[in-house]
This record gives C-alpha cells, structure tokens and sequence, in this order.
C-alpha cells in the first residue's frame, strides 16, 4: 500500500450522491448491453436500449452528471467491465472499433441534451419541461450520435460518409423515434417521479 | 466471454499504465500503417502479446462477433456501386486491410482486460489522471464493475416478468417503456442506498491505493510503445 499522510478529504453528501447516480447509470447503460428487442422490421438487426440510456442521462441526471455517466460507462468498458454490444470489453472499442464514433457521441449528446432540457447546467423538474422542448432536444442528441458515429465509422474503416451511413446507421434510426416516445413516457410516468 | 482472470504471465506483472499506453500505441501504428507490409508485421507484434497474455484469439474474436456484419460488410459494399450495378473488387482491398487493423487492435486490448484486475486499473487511472477528475474517475469505474452484475440480473428478471404477464406480445414502444421504467427505479434505489452508504463510510477524495511500480520487465514494452508512437512521425 502506497502510504498517504495528508487528512482525508471527505466528498461532500450532494456529491456523493451525483456520483453514486451517475455510477449506477453508468452499470444500467452496461446492463442494456444484455438486453435486446426483436425488431418487427429486420430479424437480423435487434433493438437495443444504449441511445435511450443516453437520453435519460441527459434528462435526469443534467448536462454535467449525464456526461459523467457516459464518460465513466466507456471507461470502465475500456479497462474490462463486459459493458459494450454483446458484453464485449477493451480500450480496443474506443480506438479501434467500427462502432467507436458513437461509444465517444454519448457523452456529447447526453451533454447537449441535458442541457437543453435544464436550459443550463443547473437542474430543474424534467417532468414539468414542455414535450416540444423534450422532443427537440433529443432529436438533437439523436443527430449528434449518428453524425459523430457515421464519421467515425468512414475513418476506421475507410469507406466513404455515405456508405458508412448506409450499413452503419440506416437500419437503426427508424427505431429511435421509438426510443423518443418511450422516453417522453418514462419521463412523464409517476413510476419513477416517485422513487 | 473476455475478463480479468489471475495468473502469472509475463502480461500480469506488467505495470497496467504501460498496458494502457502500448494498445494506444499499437492502435497509432496501425492507422498508419495499413497497408499488407505494415499489418503482416503488426501481426507478428499482436501474436507476441496474445502469447504473453496466454489469451485464446479465437475466444477474442467470439466476443466482438457483434461487430462482424460491419468488418465483412464495409468491403462488401465499397465495391458495389449501384447505378450501373457494378462490382469491382478494387475498391474493396482498403475496407478490407481496415477491418484486419481493427481485428489486431481488438487482439491487444483483450491482453488487458484477461491480464489486469479493476484494482490496477483504478489506481491506473487515479495515478495518470491528477486531482479530483482521476479521482472520481478511478471510484466510478470500480462502482460500474460492483453493481454491473447485479444489474444485469434485474434486468433479466424484469424482461421474464414481463414475459411471464404476457408483456412481451405488448407494441414495441410499450415494452420498452415498461422495461426501462422498471429499470431506471431500481438503479436509483441503489444509487440512493450507495450513496447512504458512501456517507457514512467516509467516503473520500483521497482513498489508499495499492501500489503500482514500474520494473524491468516494463522497460521492453514502454520502448516499444515509444517506438511505435514516433514511428508515423519520423518517417513521413
């Protein structure tokens, strides 16, 4: 053990609990990784959860909290936690991977969301935030994790934006629209304002 | 399934900082040099590591299956074009050495994950990133790794819950509102009882870590890193 003889620096109860929040976050994101819905559409190409996670982040946790959350899921999949599509895991998905253009996406999108919906980087009641405003903002983190994911994927794989758009994001984003309304409805259910 | 798994090669007594920063490395060389010289090379290096690391290549390339249809698939549709339907095979080489860099690299971060344990690599983390940011950081992680278990399986438990009800001939938007609600509840009610929990303990900025040293057996791999990170500068 490396000795430390300077007093404890206690983390402050507001603090804590952010980052207690934002870890657990960060481990449902990871969660979601083992959970998928067959999609009604393309057998072949399941529905998963993560872009949701993304847009609850933002939305609950705030602009600050919701990008840490992101930050901490990416990092503790790049140091082992089987966190990523499949319960895969490595620094190899964040320099490497096809898909590594959306794993970075989430904390920017969670980012901009959530500042949108707090209108800043203080939070307010999400519940009482019109649904225009909802809509839009995560409309806006949608466009920011394909834009963001499409590049990356014509960089790793050197191909060209368009091509990497139609095998990369095309049969996916049909479905966020779904996760738009499944979040608004999360978001205004009485479930989890209660808890 | 890749993990950390204990043992004594040579990979395991490597200080995790300099695991860290060869597979960056290694990535940097990679991405300059894709082309068949460079990667039969690169090759040769990631056959080395999985050797130390006595990881299975075939077990590595079983976890990431999820990322073939985008491996096979990007050289496949470079080489189509559709107005006039055309194949041309060309066009495919590029994609196609791409797909094998991604491979190599996804070979040398599987030598981390089976070599390190989250200890190692949350000190790793506090000890590079200076200050409260590493330290927040480094706990986060390690929460992530103590509660992804559990999370994982409550959240197979709602799904067959919801199974059971007959949620799962529900649309599709109500099912995953229905999950995700039930999810979201139970993270905050850990979150909540952690963070209690966390206060009461003492929770501090500034908790002891274990010990990370570098050796000689570190010097190999920090040269090489050094080596492979020059190497896209020096010789343009």
């Amino acid at each position: 053990m490396a000795t430390q003889t300077d007093s404890v620096d206690l983390v402050g109860d507001e603090v804590t609990a952010n980052i207690a929040r934002a870890a657990l976050f960060a481990a449902l994101m990871g969660g979601f990784a083992y959970v998928s819905f067959p999609n009604p559409l393309a057998v072949g190409v399941p529905v998963t959860l993560q872009v949701l996670g993304v847009f609850l982040a933002g939305i609950m946790l705030g602009p600050v909290w919701g990008a840490v959350a992101m930050i901490l899921y990416l990092a503790a999949g790049a140091v082992g936690a089987p966190v990523f599509s499949g319960g895969a895991a490595g620094l190899g998905f964040l320099i490497g991977s096809p898909t590594l253009g959306y794993l970075w996406s989430y904390p920017i999108a969670a980012a901009v969301i959530g500042l949108v919906v707090h209108r800043g980087v203080d939070i307010r009641d999400y519940a009482a935030v019109s649904m225009p405003i909802l809509v839009g903002a995560m409309v806006a983190g949608t466009t920011i994790i394909y834009a963001i994911g499409t590049i990356g994927f014509a960089v790793v794989q050197s191909v060209s934006l368009y091509e990497a758009f139609l095998i990369s994001a095309v049969a996916f984003i049909p479905f966020e629209a779904l996760k738009i309304a499944a979040a608004v409805g999360i978001i205004k259910s009485d479930a989890i304002a209660a808890a | 399934m890749i993990g950390y798994r204990s043992g004594q090669t040579l990979f395991h007594r490597l200080d995790p900082r300099s695991k860290l920063l060869f597979q960056i490395a290694f990535a940097v060389v990679a991405f300059a040099y894709t082309t068949p010289r460079g990667l039969v090379a690169l090759t040769l290096v990631a056959a080395v590591v999985a050797l130390a690391a006595s990881i299975s290549v075939r077990q590595t390339l079983w976890s990431v299956r999820f990322l073939f249809p985008f491996l096979l698939g990007a050289p496949l549709i470079a080489s189509l074009s559709v107005f006039p339907l055309e194949f041309t095979p060309a066009d495919a080489v590029e994609p196609a050495l791409s797909s094998y860099r991604i491979v190599l690299i996804f070979i040398v971060s599987a030598a981390y994950v089976r070599t390190t344990p989250i200890r190692d690599s949350r000190a790793a983390i506090q000890r590079t990133i200076p200050g409260k940011p590493g330290a927040l950081l480094g706990v986060g992680v390690s929460l992530v790794f103590r509660y992804l278990p559990i999370l994982r399986t409550e959240l197979l438990s709602i799904r067959d819950a919801e199974a059971a009800r007959l949620g799962s001939e529900r649309p599709l938007r109500s099912r995953i509102e229905l999950f995700t609600t039930a999810a979201v509840r139970r993270s905050f009610a850990h979150a909540d009882r952690l963070s209690l929990a966390l206060s009461t303990r003492c929770f501090a900025w500034n908790p002891t870590l274990p010990r990370l040293v570098f050796t000689k057996l570190d010097i190999p791999i920090l040269l090489l890193s050094i080596v492979f990170l020059s190497l896209p500068v020096v010789l343009r």
